[in-house]
């Protein structure tokens, strides 16, 4: 008998999130506008852990917020003081439903630059205290690249709690951390299989659940081998082709709003009278201002420096300090470029002007 | 028109905001230099009564007033704006108000069309020599503010009146 | 719609009369059924063009980035971008000497899902305003329908005031701050905008609920009377917000109570809010 591999079938699984939200402080993908984005919810009819992925958000500001709010102050005649700001409504304990792979993968990327020279204690409480649990995707979407990326799709222990739809309706729960298997426990599994909504497996459901992986993984339609794409791009800084391939991007930046590892901010103050706020909030290298200093100047100018700076951030920069690339292959960016600029395709384009 | 729920005075827009007993509106008086702000200097002078809820800024011209600056008061002490500036034909620049009168329109229909009551923002052309009349003008938008209620939206989060 | 051959010939054309150094118009993105836009500065690349119904995004955003300043352009446009492009020449953002606009009579483009998008139905003005060629001859001139009042902002003036407040509140929720909205539309062009100010008491750049009404106010109500309803910021918007309201709004109220024409159908026209007539309405004035 496995330990963490169960099955079920759809219905057990609907029972199975309830019992999680109804138990939980739990967050999923909520619909609005057409789009999901990661919300509080409190019934499982107001979530919908299996949105594809071209419309959902990342998870990301669940731990990275979009807006913190890093101090408040008094600024007056008589002197300034800091004052604490209100509790981290993001540090208790919660489960978040639906994650994708890609985006759970994410959180992996950037806990090597959260744990690097300066530890950032409010993103780690965060990480402790969060449960992920996944919605495995059983198809490639048209954007998706994550195999091409340096994980094991199939064994990456990003999430705890993988869901695995198998063939005839089973649904496959795994769990695949020492705090996903603790997890089911507190959600009473034992219960459900004497209850019998949930099944242990025999040894025959791990090659079930590999079988699927290998399905899923050949219906990519983009692949590409990205240790040599990043041997290619380390050389060529002063390509002129970076300045072709950006010359249609509009610096809007949703790419890097809506990317699961981008991790640029930005501080700014709100203030009334004499009380203010700071907050950290997200911002983006491709925005014209982003680098400009005090006095004027502006180390990257013009758009194709900036452009550059992002892919080589991502495909070398990252790579040479912590090992991995800080790019999952989610397709958000693409999806939501307005002008259809796929990153695939373009750094394809770039590291192929080079020879290894 | 007037908000109320269970006899307490409530928030139009948010039913679900009830105004505190002693709850006196905040209102924004933005006033041209030349017409409107002489007005209320004549008002004073005169010793004619208003409401005290009116707290005034002077601008040159009421083509000075962007309609940023109606946003940004209703989003901090503000519960409504007053903008008041010469008669039409009246204007120190010569056209300053007809500009002016268009960018009103447009900002006070935005504003409703958002979910502001559409007495959150009003304004009046008062001369310099109409001091009851401004008075009237005062009184009558603090009535019409006071049943609004408090508002209650896009407030600025670290704001403490 | 396809005039992609069309626009090929008129390219290579362009390029061999030495008229212009960047031809900006759209190709294929190689690997799906949709289109980039593309700046072309190579003459063998002009076969790359194409134009369809799947030429969506108004190219004359182009017209302020890095790769087009100081060049001599060759631009495709449809109806709405032509009013896009008739206002930024009457903003002197752009010299009409180093323009060549090749027109296109726009039947309407379609969104990603193939439907006619909503604005291409209600489009007015399909032909261009303003060009040096079109590609199918010059447009007979048929009168322009009468204009249509937009039915979203119908069933939303419709509501309630509870109900609209609850609407918007949702919508200035789900804004992320990207500005996405704002570096995709053609008529935004502040080298610094006014939003992105440092000071801390003016503007914020939060990404709060109240810096969100803040933002996207103050950019609609400086687009009032200036925007041509291309919709790039909708297709920008990464939360899918319904920001055409706020416009197409403005837009009704501008043409309602002051009898003026959409945006940048007239040479030389800034817009409403830089003129004013003696009958403007005055009822709401006390």
């Amino acid at each position: 008998m496995s330990v963490e591999l169960f099955v079920t079938d759809k219905a057990g699984l609907t029972k199975f999130y309830e019992a999680i939200i109804s138990k939980n402080e739990t967050y999923a993908p909520v619909e609005k506008f057409g789009k999901y984005d990661f919300k509080r919810v409190s019934s499982f009819d107001a979530c919908n852990p299996d949105a594809p992925i071209a419309q959902t958000m990342s998870a990301k500001p669940l731990f990275f917020p979009r807006s913190a709010k890093i101090m408040k102050y008094t600024a007056d005649h008589s002197g300034t003081s800091v004052k604490e700001t209100d509790e981290d409504s993001l540090a208790g304990k919660r489960v978040i439903l639906g994650m994708k792979h890609c985006d759970a993968r994410a959180l992996q990327v950037l806990d090597k630059v959260y744990n690097w020279d300066y530890i950032d204690t409010d993103y780690q409480r965060r990480r402790e205290n969060t449960v992920i649990i996944s919605a495995r995707c059983d198809k490639a979407e048209t954007h998706c690249f994550c195999t091409s990326l340096d994980y094991d799709v199939e064994h990456s222990d990003a999430m705890d709690v993988a869901i695995v739809n198998g063939t005839d309706g089973k649904v496959f729960i795994e769990a695949r951390t020492e705090k996903g298997k603790v997890f089911l426990k507190e959600m009473n599994i034992e219960q459900r299989i004497s209850n019998n909504e949930f099944q242990v497996t025999d040894e025959t459901a791990p090659a079930a659940v590999k079988q699927q992986y290998e399905a899923f993984a050949a219906s990519f339609r983009l692949k590409m081998d990205y240790t040599e794409v990043n041997a290619r791009l380390s050389k060529i800084f002063d390509s002129p082709e970076f300045e072709n391939v950006s010359a249609n991007c509009i610096s809007c930046n949703t790419c890097a709003f809506v990317c699961p590892t981008c991790h640029c901010f930005k501080i700014s103050d709100e203030k009334v009278k004499d009380t203010g706020v700071r907050y950290k909030s997200y911002d983006s290298c491709n925005n014209g201002y982003f680098t400009l200093m005090a006095g004027g100047h502006n180390p990257r100018p013009v758009k194709y420096r900036r452009w550059r700076q992002r892919a080589l951030h991502k495909f070398v920069y990252y790579k040479e300090r912590f090992g991995e690339n800080l790019c999952v292959g989610c397709g958000k960016c693409t999806n939501s470029c307005p002008v259809n600029i796929s990153i695939f395709e373009v750094v394809k384009q770039v590291s192929e002007t080079v020879s290894v | 028109m007037e908000a109320a729920v269970n006899n307490q005075l409530v928030s139009i827009e948010k039913p679900e905001i009830v105004a505190p007993p002693d709850w006196e509106p905040v209102i924004i008086g933005i006033l041209c230099n030349w017409c409107s702000y002489a007005g209320s200097d004549l008002t004073g002078t005169s010793r004619i009564q208003y409401p005290p809820n009116i707290r005034i800024i002077r601008v040159p011209c009421s083509s000075r007033v962007d309609p940023w600056f109606l946003i940004k008061s209703l989003q901090t002490t503000a519960d409504g704006v007053l903008v008041s500036g010469c008669h039409p034909g009246d204007c120190h620049y010569i056209s300053g108000n007809y500009y002016a009168r268009r960018r009103f329109l447009v900002t006070k229909k935005l504003l409703n069309f958002v979910g502001f009551h559409e007495n959150r923002v009003q304004f009046s052309w008062v001369s310099a020599a109409e001091g009851p009349k401004f008075a009237k003008v005062v009184a009558k938008v603090t009535e019409d503010i006071k049943k609004l209620g408090p508002l209650h939206l896009y407030k600025k989060e670290n704001f403490e009146k | 719609m396809d005039y992609t051959n069309q626009i090929r010939e008129i390219a290579s054309k362009l390029f061999a009369e030495g008229k212009i150094d960047v031809f900006v118009g759209y190709r294929m993105t190689g690997f799906d059924e949709n289109q980039v836009p593309a700046l072309i500065r190579d003459p063998n690349e002009v076969s790359k063009l194409v134009f369809t119904d799947k030429s969506v995004f108004n190219l004359t955003n182009y017209l302020k980035q890095d790769h087009t300043r100081n060049k001599r352009i060759g631009m495709v446009v449809k109806g709405c971008d032509s009013r896009a492009l008739n206002l930024l020449l009457t903003e002197s953002q752009v010299k009409r000497e180093n323009l060549h606009i090749v027109g296109i009579p726009c039947k309407g483009v379609v969104d990603e899902n193939g439907n006619k998008m909503q604005n291409c139905i209600e489009c007015i003005f399909p032909n261009p305003v303003v060009f040096d060629e079109m590609v199918d001859g010059t447009p007979t001139g048929s009168e322009a329908p009468p204009y249509q009042v937009n039915t979203d902002i119908q069933n939303i003036a419709a509501m309630d005031l509870v109900e609209r407040r609850a609407y918007f509140e949702e919508v200035f929720e789900s804004c992320i701050r990207c500005n996405a909205c704002r570096h995709s539309c053609p008529m935004c062009y502040c080298a610094k905008c006014c939003i992105d100010q440092e000071t801390s008491t003016l503007y914020h750049g939060a990404n709060t609920t109240s810096s969100a009404f803040h933002a996207l106010m103050t950019w609609s109500l400086h687009l009032a009377g200036r925007c041509v309803d291309c919709r790039n910021c909708e297709k920008a918007c990464p939360s899918h917000l319904p920001l055409h309201l706020l416009h197409k709004w403005n837009e009704q109220v501008i043409y309602e109570n002051f009898q003026e024409h959409l945006a940048g159908v007239h040479e030389g026209d800034r817009g409403a809010f830089y003129k004013y007539s003696m009958k403007d309405p005055d009822d709401f004035i006390m």
